[in-house]
């Protein structure tokens, strides 16, 4: 059944929220940590405190590392989609992304159906829960490594930890301009949970397939709203 | 001082009577430390401290015959000639003096901590509440304007010495060649080039350096060189370019857009 006629239920509410909590844990940890990766950012450190952003750090790690531990308690079904797409991919996800860049300048070539995630967002999907995983086992290495793991290996985690935080960032940056600019249609799915059936069958027309052949929504209503 | 300086200890010299630790305080105005609450053992403190940077370790130790050792060792700073601290640190606040000294610059640490995590000797200390690294600095002060270090100018048993690096390597030698006729294992530490370029803190070593808790090959991490020419620019190319792209791609489908309108 759609929402108000229109809308397409897509996320529970929970995993929005997971989705936010770490949007901002990781941005925040970004922020606080910049000093030491650029030295243009020193400002940061002269405005705020050194030992402040530090702390706030640690704050935000607690957060960024709890964050996918709440979402496979209260979002279960989400994080499982998730998990499940991310390590299947076709070769309609192959055409996809061969198809892809024409998108960005405007275009719209004949893309085959994509699942509930597109092969672009499967392959976020996999970037973002490597880089996580990496910045999590390091910096937990860096914080409480000290005495336990020798500094020999300690030592690697520095580069490590900063080369997976500008992976991230860089495919972030990729993933908000595609949500804000080029489909903000998509913004509704992680504010709302839901996002426009038009939007849905046009982006993720074989997962609107599914729904109609269990039953969760039916034809009319896509082609009413669409 | 332009001239290479070093600083030798002759452990076997040693009588592990803490005058050092004592001076190091005096000199560098740091408070007494009572970290370690004291439980009936030898060693005044666990570990080198953000106010203690000098520091007598006192092991005991039975070897394979039943025989029982004093381990005594002066540990701090080792003031490496590759000197992982300085080569890692992001706001370069650590520098080397042309007598060798390594030395932290507080007004620009930020407390960061990657000194620590680098160093192969695990040295620096984070005091925190300045949330400032801490250590040896071979007292640069001192020995710019032609004093010794304070802790060898207390040393009553000459077991630490200090001088320029040729003199104290010369030194060495002989030591070692006195320490050898009673202990088959002694050896110098840092005296010659190894994985961190040699050290300016250098030993004569009665026992092999495990003994005293020192790496027995200890290494400047490769790490640092990934971090500091590749890591960090090409961190910065990634995420300059990518909002670089983005911010074009924008641009471009305005124009596109007002085209096709």
């Amino acid at each position: 059944m759609l929402i108000e006629n229109r809308y397409v239920p897509r996320h529970q509410k929970s995993f929005t929220v997971c989705h936010w909590l770490n949007a901002i844990s990781f941005c925040m940890l970004f922020l606080t940590a910049l000093p030491l990766y650029a030295d243009t950012f020193l400002f940061l450190y002269n405005i705020f405190g050194a030992k402040t952003l530090q702390y706030a750090h640690r704050f935000f790690a607690v957060i960024f590392i709890a964050t996918p531990i709440i979402g496979l308690l209260s979002a279960r079904e989400g994080y499982a989609t998730m998990i499940k797409e991310g390590f299947s991919f076709g070769r309609d996800d192959l055409i996809f992304l061969l198809k892809f860049p024409f998108t960005l300048f405007g275009m719209h070539p004949n893309m085959p159906k994509q699942g509930f995630y597109n092969g672009g967002e499967k392959i976020h999907i996999l970037l973002q829960g490597a880089v996580g995983t990496v910045l999590a086992v390091t910096g937990l290495i860096l914080w409480f490594g000290n005495g336990v793991i020798d500094n020999s290996i300690r030592a690697w985690m520095i580069p490590l930890h900063s080369i997976a935080a500008a992976l991230g960032l860089a495919a972030a940056l990729s993933h908000i301009y595609l949500a804000v600019v080029q489909n903000p249609d998509s913004l509704h799915g992680m504010t709302e949970g839901s996002i426009n059936a038009r939007y849905a069958v046009h982006h993720h027309g074989a997962w609107v397939d599914e729904l109609i052949k269990d039953g969760k929504v039916t034809k009319q209503e896509i082609e009413r709203a669409a | 001082m332009a001239t290479e300086m070093a600083m030798l200890h002759d452990v076997a010299r040693c009588s592990a009577c803490r005058a050092c630790m004592v001076a190091c305080k005096q000199w560098h105005d740091l408070p007494a430390d009572m970290s370690t609450p004291f439980k009936g053992q030898y060693q005044s403190h666990a570990d080198l401290t953000p106010t203690t940077w000098n520091l007598i370790k006192m092991n005991e130790r039975t070897d394979a015959g039943g025989r029982f050792h004093w381990d005594f060792i002066k540990f701090q700073c080792m003031h490496c000639a590759k000197p992982a601290c300085m080569l890692g640190c992001p706001e370069h606040a650590i520098s080397q003096k042309d007598s060798g000294a390594v030395v932290i610059d507080e007004a620009k640490c930020v407390g960061c901590g990657y000194c620590r995590t680098n160093c192969p000797f695990n040295v620096p200390r984070i005091d925190p509440d300045r949330n400032k690294s801490t250590k040896c600095d071979l007292c640069f002060d001192r020995i710019e304007h032609g004093m010794i270090p304070s802790c060898a100018k207390t040393c009553t048993a000459e077991a630490i010495n200090f001088g320029t690096k040729a003199a104290m390597t010369k030194l060495a030698e002989e030591r070692l060649k006195e320490v050898r006729m009673n202990h088959p294992d002694a050896q110098l530490y840092g005296v010659h080039p190894n994985g961190v370029g040699g050290t300016h803190m250098m030993y004569v070593l009665p026992e092999k350096p495990e003994v005293y808790g020192l790496p027995a090959n200890p290494k400047t991490p490769e790490s640092i060189d990934l971090w500091r020419d590749y890591i960090r620019p090409l961190g910065k190319i990634a995420i300059g370019g990518a909002a670089a792209g983005l911010a074009g791609l924008m641009v471009l489908n305005k124009l596109i857009g007002k085209k096709g309108a």
